[in-house]
């Protein structure tokens, strides 16, 4: 286990950018978007964001987490530079799967900490709807399904010997959902309606979320359904069950995306145009998928790490989101963080305490079964939405108070897990 | 003794056509790896040494595989589940737990942890491991 050292010195973020989350190839304004206009166009709106310009970016980082398969490339932050005029700055690509862009932040803020770089970008964009044809050129799409998704995913997982043994690959869906059940004595009835009030509240705050993929309420769709009451809805063959306690309704929408930030030394944020938000630390762990409860594990050391360094205390966090491409990380994290008080936050979640007007906010974008899941670039739409609603402009899904402090916890990757501190600075 | 570039991957599964379910021990902290790697992840030791696992277990959770992790490759191995298997040895790992049923399912949570056994199964041109419950007596 890791001892963070604090930053050579502090770094603040100070412009942030996200396209819409969606299906491109089934809307003929988006049909043909291709890597260099999603990265370019997320990058260029971070930095209109911070009001800077190309110029003024030292480095940039680029995230994919299947570049080979869905692109055709194997360095592909190379064809993304010209797109938003970077050409002939230096720059690097990585690729930690559905955590590429928690980590994407990690990098930048790095980058700058060590004081190599003064101004960094560090963007990530991904089809998850959509795959390159080859020899063809890049407007060339074709539609990205399940099957195939599922066949690459599991090249996630080790080949020595995980895949042989067939489990880890496949014991993540109901693992974590398992553990809560048994630890707090949780029916299994009691955990199916957690779960479902979870992904309500994933979709009533994506209702209100212009990027977002799915925008129409469960109640929407219940009645739509012929049903008076959501929760008989989501308990129906409308919403099956996938295993143990997984339904459909708290699975990832895998779509396309970018997202981009923008971090510089917090002596020098000031003079651009937001107000600077102070990245206090970052706590990171990782688990290969054959270790058991990787997720439990991983995050209560990745969330060990960052309250060590920073110093915060879990009642500080006013804010929080969980990378939730299996529906259930929404709460277990958030407990482990101490955002929600341990064996009772299910209680906080059939509430509707966490939705963005209850009084403990998670994923007011909708997370990953309702904002989407652009993979890589899922973490920088979460930082995105943290960043707005820390400055105040998120319109009607803007959370009750003000948040000062905010913390997002990373998760993908075979399995990577992060937990990162943000804080607006005074 | 120095670290050695060996092919430890290759050797476990040679030892599992002969019949054989092997690990490896640390020398310095005594730890089992298993399945086995070449540094200790317990103490950063890089003497270890093969040792046959007696396949004595328990398994000490378990959910039931679903529409996304029943795979047409593993439908000969039904009923089983996925779980997390404690091998008598030390290390815990995830791995297939055979004789699990939608039926016995609630009373083997209840019992957790629950005895099994390793066994090595053929696929197709390998052998692997997976676990087995152990009747009782």
């Amino acid at each position: 286990m890791s001892t963070l050292g604090k930053y050579s010195r502090s770094v603040s973020i100070i412009g942030v950018g996200c396209t819409p989350f969606m299906y491109t190839l089934d809307n003929p304004e988006t049909a043909g978007l291709t890597e260099g206009e999603m990265f370019g166009y997320a990058a260029l709106k971070a930095m209109e964001d911070a009001g800077i310009e190309a110029k003024d970016v030292d480095f940039y980082f680029h995230g994919q987490a299947s570049p080979m398969n869905s692109s055709n490339y194997i360095t592909p932050n190379m064809q993304v530079a010209d797109w938003f005029g970077m050409r002939g700055k230096a720059s690097i690509h990585h690729s930690e799967a559905c955590c590429t862009g928690y980590l994407a932040l990690e990098q930048a803020v790095n980058a700058v900490a060590s004081g190599k770089y003064d101004i960094v970008l560090s963007g990530c964009v991904e089809f998850g709807d959509s795959l390159a044809i080859p020899d063809k050129p890049a407007h060339f799409r074709k539609k990205f399904p399940m099957e195939e998704f599922l066949r690459t995913t599991a090249w996630i997982y080790d080949r020595a010997y995980t895949r042989a043994m067939m489990s880890g690959p496949v014991i993540c869906f109901d693992d974590a959902a398992a553990l809560y059940a048994t630890e707090y004595n949780l029916s299994d009835s009691q955990m199916d309606d957690t779960l479902n009030h979870m992904s309500i509240n994933n979709r009533r705050n994506a209702a209100k979320h212009p990027l977002a993929l799915m925008r129409k309420e469960y109640s929407e769709l219940a009645k739509e359904a012929g049903f008076d009451d959501v929760m008989s809805y989501m308990r129906s063959p409308y919403n099956p069950k996938m295993g143990d306690y997984l339904r459909v309704s708290g699975m990832e929408m895998k779509c396309d995306g970018a997202a981009a930030v923008i971090v510089c030394p917090t002596e020098m944020a000031s003079q651009f145009k937001q107000t600077p938000i102070e990245v206090l630390g970052i706590g990171c762990a990782a688990l290969e998928g054959n270790q058991p409860h990787l997720e439990v594990r991983g995050t209560q050391e990745a969330v060990r790490q960052v309250y060590e360094v920073t110093g915060v205390r879990p009642e500080e966090i006013d804010l929080f989101y969980a990378n939730d491409f299996i529906i259930t990380s929404h709460l277990i994290s958030a407990e482990i963080a101490g955002y929600l008080p341990k064996g009772e936050g299910w209680k906080y979640v059939c509430e509707g305490r966490t939705a963005y007007d209850g009084d403990k906010p998670i994923n007011t974008n909708g997370g990953r079964t309702s904002f989407g899941h652009a993979h890589a670039a899922s973490g920088l739409a979460d930082l995105y939405e943290a960043v707005m609603q820390m400055r105040g402009l998120c319109g009607e899904r803007q959370v009750k108070n003000l948040p000062k402090t905010t913390m997002l916890r990373g998760f993908g990757g075979g399995q990577n897990l992060t937990a990162t501190i943000i804080r607006t600075v005074d | 003794m120095g670290v050695k570039l060996e092919p430890v991957v290759r050797t476990f599964y040679e030892e599992l056509e002969k019949g054989r379910i092997m690990g490896r021990r640390c020398k310095r902290c005594g730890a089992v790896e298993f399945p086995p790697v070449l540094a200790c992840n317990t103490c950063s030791g890089t003497d270890m040494e093969w040792i046959e696992i007696s396949g004595r277990a328990k398994m000490t959770s378990l959910i039931m595989p679903s529409v996304l992790s029943t795979k047409p490759e593993t439908l000969d191995l039904m009923p089983f589940c996925l779980a997390c298997v404690e091998i008598e040895e030390g290390p815990a790992v995830n791995a297939l737990v055979r004789g699990v049923t939608k039926k016995n399912r609630a009373e083997l949570l209840k019992k957790m942890p629950v005895p099994v056994k390793a066994e090595i199964i053929q696929r197709e041109g390998y052998k692997t491991v997976v676990f087995t419950l152990v009747e009782e007596k």
